[in-house]
């Protein structure tokens, strides 16, 4: 059984434990990315690169660990989004025969989060509870003049991807249960 | 809804993160309770009455008449 300790320090530890699981991400990514196209090229260390990148994502997943141990669950929703924007889960490879898989693995891994975030949020205390349910009315809130503006704006701005409408959702959430967060403090 | 849970557990010596360990709460619901920003669920309130050992109506009140 997961023992848990709800001391505000213990949050503050969670919040640091964020931002290192959030460089971790983006170091092991921005490796791989590097990495990946020169892996057969003699003369570049890219081995070394890619070896780099998956210690800095095995780093982000025990900083993610350690977030959870710390009670600091709602920062699991911007490093999903930084996550989302890094890996892209969503997004078909180039080549064709390769879309089928991505598509598998992208959405395995989205449901694999999304239950562990379910589990978490029902292991929480009531009030915990309340302000995600009312941190994602306010997001949602939040949401509707964005969507607007983008209506209005919409041929000077770039085409809408899913992917970026999930990211922007997980964001308002969060900010969403910041601000109902800070009226429960 | 006004309650008499900070004088409770002022009484009984606890801190509320002591209340909290013992209700299974964090000490953030307890402190949201005892300023009345947050009412708790009806589970909650039975719990907090068994462990105190008062019946509901003298810890929680809609109009702030406790006694």
């Amino acid at each position: 059984m997961l023992k848990l300790d709800l001391s505000a320090r213990s949050t503050r530890a969670g919040m640091v434990w964020f931002v290192v699981a959030a460089v971790a991400s983006v170091a092991g990514s921005v490796l791989g990315r590097i990495a990946g196209p020169h892996m057969l090229d003699p003369t570049f260390p890219a081995r070394l690169l890619m070896t780099c990148g998956l210690a800095s994502l095995v780093v982000a997943g025990f900083s993610t660990w350690r977030m959870v141990r710390c009670r600091a669950d709602a920062w699991l929703l911007p490093l999903a989004a930084l996550n989302l924007a890094l890996l892209e889960p969503g997004r078909a490879g180039d080549a064709a025969t390769w879309r089928a898989e991505w598509a598998v693995g992208g959405v395995a891994a989205t449901a694999a989060a999304v239950a562990l975030f379910g589990r978490l949020l029902a292991r929480t205390d009531e009030l915990q509870r309340h302000i995600y349910i009312d941190g994602a009315a306010l997001g949602l809130l939040m949401a509707l003049p964005l969507a607007m503006a983008y209506a209005l704006f919409e041929s000077w701005l770039p085409a809408l991807r899913a992917q970026w409408v999930t990211i922007s959702l997980l964001l308002l959430w969060w900010a969403g249960w910041l601000i109902t967060a800070f009226r429960y403090r | 809804m006004k309650n008499s849970l900070r004088v409770l557990r002022a009484e009984r010596r606890w801190s509320q993160a002591g209340l909290a360990e013992r209700l299974g709460v964090s000490r953030q619901t307890v402190n949201a309770i005892e300023t009345g920003r947050y009412d708790p669920s009806l589970p909650l309130a039975f719990t907090i009455s068994r462990l105190v050992g008062q019946p509901i109506e003298r810890i929680f009140s809609p109009d702030g008449d406790l006694r």
